[in-house]
C-alpha cells in the first residue's frame, strides 16, 4: 500500500516536470503535448471518484501554477477524473475481475488499454482547448488543436507507459 | 433531518465534484491578471527554483543569435554616441556659457534580469524572470530586451517576478509611429508570437509600410521612443473612424534570454501628481 502511495507521489513529480519541459513544445504551432494527464489514467480503478478528484484537482493546480493559467488545467483534471470510471466501463465491465487495480497493459490486455487512452486523453484534449478557446470562434482551428494534441500526447504517453513496464518487469 | 443527511450521503461525489469545479472556475474567470495572488503563479520560490535549473541547461542554446543581435545593438550605440558627442561639441562652440546644458537627469534606470520560463502558444503568455523585490524590481515596471518592449511586471516574489508579456490581450501598450504625433495602443490578437496590432489609428493619416513603431511615453512605466516593431499592413477597423496597423515585432518572444527592467525614479512623484489632482477634482465637485 506504502509502496503504491510512493510511486504516485513519484509519477506525480516526475509527471509536474515532464510537463513544464514539455510546456514549451508546439510542434506546427497545433500539437502541444499534455503528458500529465498519464497520472490520472494510472490511479488505481477501484480508487473512490472523491479521492481521484482529489489528487486530479491537484495535479491540475500544481501545472496551474507552474504554466501561469488559473484554474484552466485544474477543472479540465476535475471534469476528466469524474469521467474516468464511465469511460473505463465503456471497454471493461467485469471491474472487480482485475488482478491489479491500477490500469495498464498486463492488466486490460493491448487492446483495451490503448482505447481506455486514447479516449481519456481526447476526453482531456477536448476539455482543455475548449476552455482554453471558449468562445469557438475558430472551430477549425480548435479541432485540429485538439486532434493533433491527443496523437501527440498519447504516443509521448504511451512512450513513458512502455518505460515504465520495463521496469517493472526488471525489477 | 434523516432524509437530508442520507441525501447527501448519496450525492456526495457530486457535491464534492461541484466544490473542485468551482474552485476552479473562480480562478479562471477572476480575470484580472493584477489580482493573482504570489503563491498561485509561477513567481513563487518553487516555480522559480525549477524554471532557473531548467534555464540554465537551455539558456546555451540561442547564445550565437543572442550575441549577434547584441554586437549589432553595440555598434549602433556606438554610433549613435559618436554622433552626438560631435553634436554636444558643436553647440558647446556656439554658446558662451555651458552651464545650461550640463544638468543631466537620470529619469530612468536598468535592472537587468535573465528570463526563466516564457510562453508563446497560450491565448494569455507571461514570462517569469530571475529578478524580484530584493533586487528592486516592483509591480508595473516595465521590461525591454535589446530589440525592443518585452511586457510589464505583474507579480513580484523575493526573488522572481512574472512578467505580463506583449503577447498577452490583457496588455495594451500605447505607441506612436516615429516621427509622427498619432498615437494608438498596441494589442495582441491571439495569432502568432511575432505580430501585434497597433489600433485607433486616426483615418486621415497615411503610413507607410516598413515604418517604425516606438513607444509613446504617455505612461510612465516606458520612457518615450523605445522601438517596438514595424508596420506590415494596415487593416480596416470594424469602427470607422479608426483603423489598426499590423505590426511586426522587433522582439523576437522565442528567444527571450536577458532582459531590462525599467525603473522609472519619478513615477512616484508623478503618481503623487495625479492622485492629487484627481482628489482635488473630487474636492471641486
Amino acid at each position: 500500500m506504502i509502496k503504491t502511495i510512493l510511486q504516485f507521489i513519484m509519477l506525480y513529480v516526475v509527471l509536474t516536470l515532464l510537463q513544464v519541459v514539455c510546456n514549451h513544445i508546439c510542434i506546427f504551432g497545433v500539437a502541444i503535448p499534455i503528458v500529465y494527464i498519464y497520472f490520472i489514467i494510472r490511479l488505481p480503478i477501484n480508487l473512490s471518484v472523491n479521492w481521484a478528484m482529489t489528487l486530479a484537482f491537484l495535479m491540475g493546480l500544481t501545472i496551474d501554477v507552474f504554466s501561469n493559467t488559473q484554474g484552466m488545467n485544474a477543472l479540465a483534471c476535475v471534469i476528466a477524473a469524474a469521467l474516468r470510471r464511465p469511460v473505463f466501463s465503456l471497454y471493461f465491465a467485469r471491474e472487480d475481475d482485475l488482478p491489479n487495480p491500477i490500469p495498464s497493459i498486463q492488466t486490460l490486455g493491448i487492446g483495451i488499454y490503448i482505447k481506455y487512452l486514447l479516449s481519456m486523453v481526447l476526453v482531456f484534449c477536448f476539455l482543455i482547448f475548449a476552455i482554453q478557446a471558449f468562445t469557438l470562434h475558430n472551430l477549425q482551428l480548435t479541432l485540429l488543436r485538439i486532434v493533433a494534441s491527443t496523437i501527440l500526447s498519447t504516443l509521448l504517453i504511451f512512450g513513458i507507459d512502455s518505460l515504465d513496464t520495463k521496469r517493472e518487469k526488471r525489477l | 433531518m434523516k432524509n437530508l443527511i442520507n441525501f447527501i450521503i448519496k450525492y456526495f461525489s457530486w457535491f464534492v465534484f461541484i466544490f473542485y469545479v468551482a474552485i476552479s472556475c473562480m480562478l479562471l474567470f477572476r480575470n484580472n491578471p493584477y489580482q493573482h495572488h504570489v503563491y498561485l503563479t509561477s513567481a513563487n520560490s518553487i516555480c522559480s527554483a525549477v524554471y532557473g535549473t531548467i534555464n540554465n541547461v537551455t539558456s546555451y542554446f540561442h547564445l550565437h543569435e543572442i550575441n549577434e543581435d547584441l554586437h549589432n545593438r553595440n555598434a549602433m550605440l556606438e554610433m549613435e554616441v559618436i554622433n552626438l558627442r560631435n553634436e554636444l561639441e558643436s553647440v558647446k562652440l556656439m554658446l558662451p556659457d555651458t552651464t545650461t546644458i550640463a544638468g543631466t537627469n537620470h529619469d530612468f534606470e536598468f535592472i537587468l534580469a535573465h528570463v526563466i520560463s516564457n510562453s508563446i502558444s497560450q491565448p494569455q503568455n507571461y514570462i517569469t524572470i530571475n529578478r524580484g523585490s530584493a533586487d528592486g524590481i516592483a509591480p508595473e515596471m516595465g521590461v525591454v530586451d535589446q530589440n525592443g518592449v518585452v511586457g510589464i511586471v505583474n507579480v513580484v516574489g523575493p526573488h522572481s517576478a512574472r512578467v505580463i508579456s506583449l503577447l498577452n490581450p490583457m496588455f495594451r501598450l500605447s505607441c506612436k509611429v516615429k516621427g509622427s504625433n498619432f498615437f494608438g495602443s498596441l494589442v495582441w490578437d491571439g495569432k502568432d508570437a511575432r505580430h501585434a496590432l497597433l489600433e485607433e489609428m486616426p483615418r486621415h493619416v497615411k503610413f507607410e509600410k516598413g515604418d517604425t513603431i516606438v513607444t509613446s511615453g504617455y505612461s510612465s512605466v516606458f520612457p518615450e521612443g523605445l522601438i517596438v516593431g514595424t508596420i506590415v499592413e494596415q487593416l480596416k477597423d470594424m469602427n470607422d473612424n479608426f483603423f489598426s496597423l499590423r505590426v511586426a515585432l522587433s522582439t523576437d518572444f522565442t528567444q527571450l534570454s536577458t532582459v531590462r527592467a525599467i525603473k522609472n525614479n519619478r513615477q512616484a512623484e508623478l503618481q503623487q501628481l495625479e492622485e492629487e489632482k484627481a482628489s482635488g477634482k473630487e474636492a471641486k465637485k
